[in-house]
């Protein structure tokens, strides 16, 4: 896998409107498939569109389609800062 | 006849092309063996026949979630000639994935733009011959909204029917190339579906795939394992990458994006309704406009809807074998109580149709999922999801609501554990049916603080729900499947009137079906056990000897008058009796003055010489009408005090005195437990039966005050009965609803019968708690609260676990 020498950070961590690259990610099995299914995969640019109201779960605009995932998956993909 | 398989993503508006190309001649069920709507029609065009499905909308092929399995078993199964992949033509990008996946199968595929306004609106430019020319298909613009492009499909169906695919459209796989080619070589299985497509599917390690065709899992793992060591790539991911970006290269040959940073109407909503301020109280306006025009507003409609139930029986009645006074023949009997049985249900039906269209409504806009996304961290912690919300408003969880509509509404929660977590709460929530026997109780025993104690048991149901639910998934359902929390909120649609229509009448259709046939099952099963083994002849002796008696001082009151030869026969005078009870009862339905004369009328005129004493005009009529209010109601009286005997001799009284040595230690006497036995056919026949066995003549007496007056029971009886009743059982309707949705007989029998345990334990021990500590009514019901609210403090408290999918392990 190509591996890039910027610093990557999780996707849980991003703020409200900061964009990304997705560069890694740790999920495995039905978690996996289902990130995958939805875009989910190394080299695509993402957006931190929101967070829920009580903070949880996150909203992700990914592919012009917004997604919601939880914090705890969200933890497990590594990006990198545009 | 030429099959067609409709498949495509989640909200790419397949229903409503489905809609589209069938009208209303559809066919819903579920897939045999899972709880997945399966939708088929079968049209003509042009003298052709087509039986077209609607598979359930899945994002790929994989085998993690239930829809998938679905679409891809039925896909490997069914010989389907043409496949109509439907696209919202505004994010071809993503959708793209799913459609080369359904071209390596090999089979005919007709490409459907659906939403084609939407792309023009946000002015994507899609250069239809180009996009045909690359993927190989016939595409078909559509607007499934506006009913564009229906001929155009067809025919496009028509033609890909007889085309035979001679070279499936191929995406290069790079380095897995040479093994796709070696496990094609495996593949010794003929079918229609194209090898390669198998040996893709098997690479990437499908377990439906891999025993389709027979390939051990093993040799699979070795080369993937293999793939890794010699390139450093993940089967999966790779796979994924290189198809998005076949879908990338697709797509910026064929659309050109003229106003790339636009801000859509979609996201200028969001910023409203997901604001971090104003989420939570767009939130409760839209569940109390839900509960507002459907449970209140229905609830109202059926003052309109009842008087035709109400006349339909008065009809059926009017049909049935009179009765002599006090001896009703049995089939009389049992027709009444067939007929009420099924119209206590039917009449709910404006609050289900009402209910029904919202939720269309709410689907078809786009808010479900954003209300998921807003409450899910509350409820997960509890196990439930955040789609388990609506379920839970529907079930009542303010005061009033019905537990069919919530357990049905449950279909759409992806979390397995959660949905089945969901489906067996909805019960505890107050339904509507449950809200009089609240009264009945309050009334009787705490008229000074009916406010706070309904506030008591409105709040208390909700976190019992949430408290129930922690204690299931963490045992008995801990095993179930879960699912991620990751879900498309799809842009803001504006609901179309006839497919909201249209889905509200087919599920009112699919309870009318499903439930009220095993529902009337059920109520003869209880009339028996009602109706049997009758009342002794010692006692039935005795009613007969009173209802000599009234017959007697009827005789003479009315003997001198010139009326008399009229009814100086027992079969004259019952014949009267019943028709003073018939009009009566239309009487009391009838509003208009000019309805009451043509009712006066119609009654004349089939009975012209007894009616004259019903509505009397001269002194001798006037003088038997007295006579004859006398006597129906020393009649009434006496069927009442015989029914409360027959009750009591039933097999379910016995059944209920059986019960007494448990229930007494909640302080329930047998006639409490024969109410509640009865109000599992529906919860309504608590209150009736209940009321009937108080009322034991004393008819001038409310229901309420003749309970109280009873002497048998205090306030902290009344408070444990309180308490039974909101963690009662389902009644049979919701439990035939627990079987559909849960598709398993042993949940439907735990959800009967740890309601009941739950409910006779706390019972009993608040029932024991407030004799020990002298409590009152109010003090029990209210430490009762306390108990409840702590422990649900507790609980939300504790960390959950998480268990059934594997963030970062393999499974």
């Amino acid at each position: 896998m190509k591996q890039s020498t910027k610093p990557t950070l999780h996707l849980s961590d991003l703020k409200q409107n900061q964009k990304g690259i997705i560069r890694h990610c740790a999920a495995e099995g039905m978690l996996k498939q289902k990130l995958l299914s939805m875009g989910f995969i190394p080299g695509a640019e993402i957006l931190m569109v929101r967070n829920a109201p009580l903070r949880d779960p996150i909203e992700i605009g990914i592919h012009n389609c917004l997604v919601t995932l939880r914090r705890r998956e969200a933890k497990l993909i590594k990006v990198e800062m545009l | 006849m030429t099959k067609v398989a409709l498949a495509g993503q989640p909200n790419c508006g397949k229903s409503t092309i489905f809609n589209m190309l069938s009208g209303v001649n559809q066919h819903v069920a579920n897939y045999p063996g899972v709880t997945v709507d399966k939708k088929s029609t079968t049209i003509k065009f042009q003298g052709e026949r087509f039986e077209i499905v609607d598979l359930p909308g899945t994002y790929s092929f994989s085998t993690y979630s239930l829809e998938e399995r679905v679409a891809k078993t039925f896909l490997l199964d069914e010989d389907t000639d043409v496949i109509v992949n439907i696209v919202d033509a505004s994010s071809l990008r993503r959708s793209l994935y799913l459609t080369f996946q359904l071209l390596e199968l090999g089979k005919p595929i007709v490409l459907v733009l659906n939403m084609m306004d939407v792309a023009r609106r946000r002015e994507l430019e899609i250069d239809i011959d180009k996009l045909s020319e690359m993927l190989n298909l016939q595409i078909v613009e559509a607007v499934g909204t506006k009913k564009h492009g229906k001929k155009e499909m067809l025919e496009a169906i028509s033609r890909a029917s007889r085309e035979t695919i001679t070279e499936p459209f191929k995406i290069n796989y790079n380095e897995f190339e040479s093994y796709i080619a070696d496990i094609e070589e495996m593949i010794g299985l003929e079918s229609t579906i194209s090898r390669r497509w198998l040996a893709i599917k098997a690479l990437e390690a499908d377990r439906v795939i891999l025993d389709k065709v027979g390939i051990n899992k093993e040799i699979i793992k070795d080369m993937t394992s293999s793939i890794h060591a010699k390139y450093d790539l993940d089967v999966d991911q790779t796979f994924a990458r290189l198809r998005y970006d076949s879908a990338d290269i697709v797509y910026h040959k064929c659309v050109k994006e003229k106003n790339k940073n636009a801000d859509t109407l979609t996201s200028k909503l969001d910023r409203i309704v997901l604001n971090k301020w104003l989420a939570f109280p767009i939130l409760g306006v839209v569940i109390y406009l839900i509960y507002q025009l459907s449970i209140v507003w229905g609830y109202k409609a059926t003052n309109y809807t009842w008087p035709f139930l109400a006349a339909f029986k008065n009809w059926l009645v009017a049909i049935l074998p009179a009765a002599k006074f006090i001896d009703v023949p049995l089939i009389t009997d049992f027709g009444i109580w067939m007929t009420n049985s099924a119209i206590a249900l039917l009449n709910y039906i404006p609050i289900f149709f009402i209910l029904f269209a919202l939720i269309a409504i709410l689907e078809d806009v786009g808010y479900m999922p954003r209300m998921a996304f807003i409450l899910d961290r509350v409820f997960r912690k509890f196990g439930l999801h955040g789609q388990s919300t609506l379920p839970l408003v529907l079930g009542g969880a303010f005061v009033g609501g019905c537990a069919v509509p919530g357990i049905m509404a449950t279909k759409g929660i992806a979390d397995e554990r959660a949905r089945l977590a969901t489906i067996l709460t909805v019960p505890y929530m107050n339904c509507l049916a449950k809200v009089p026997f609240y009264t009945l109780l309050l009334g009787a025993f705490f008229k000074e603080d009916m406010a706070i104690m309904m506030f008591f048991i409105s709040t208390v149901t909700l976190l019992i729900a949430l408290i129930v639910a922690r204690l299931l998934t963490s045992t008995v359902l801990s095993n179930r499947e879960t699912a991620p929390f990751i879900m498309e909120l799809p842009p803001y649609h504006l609901p179309i009137v006839r497919s909201v229509l249209l889905r509200a009448v087919q599920r009112v259709w699919l309870y009318i079906k499903k439930v009220m046939t095993i529902v009337l099952a059920v109520a003869v099963v209880l009339f028996v056990l009602l109706q049997y083994p009758g009342v002794s002849t010692e006692k039935m002796a005795e009613f007969t000897q009173q209802r000599d008696k009234a017959l007697n001082a009827f005789d003479i009151q009315v003997q001198k008058t010139k009326y008399y030869q009229l009814i100086d026969e027992a079969s004259e005078v019952s014949q009267l009796v019943n028709l003073y009870d018939s009009y009566k009862a239309r009487r009391m339905l009838t509003k208009t003055k000019g309805a009451v004369v043509s009712l006066d009328d119609a009654f004349l005129a089939k009975n012209p010489e007894l009616f004259p004493l019903v509505r009397p005009t001269d002194k001798g009529a006037k003088k038997i009408n007295k006579a004859i209010r006398k006597l129906s109601k020393v009649n009434k009286k006496l069927k009442i005090e015989m029914k409360n005997e027959k009750i009591t001799n039933s097999f379910l009284g016995m059944f209920g005195r059986a019960l007494e040595p448990v229930t007494q230690y909640a302080g329930f006497d047998w006639r409490v437990n024969v109410a509640f036995l009865s109000s599992f056919a529906a919860r309504e026949s608590a209150v009736a039966t209940l009321g009937s066995l108080y009322e034991k003549g004393k008819s001038n007496l409310s229901p309420e005050e003749s309970i109280a007056q009873d002497g048998a029971y205090t306030p902290i009886h009344a408070v444990s009965m309180l308490l039974f009743m909101i963690l009662t059982p389902p009644c049979i309707a919701t439990m035939v609803v627990v079987k559909l949705q849960s598709n398993s007989y042993r949940w439907m029998l735990f959800a009967t019968f740890f309601p009941i345990t739950l409910g006779i334990i706390l019972s009993a021990l608040f029932f024991f708690l407030a004799l020990q500590f002298s409590w009152s009514g109010i003090e029990m019901m209210r430490n009762f609260y306390i108990s409840v609210v702590l422990l649900t403090l507790i609980l939300a408290l504790f960390k959950t676990k998480q268990s059934g999918w594997q963030v970062g392990k393999s499974q």
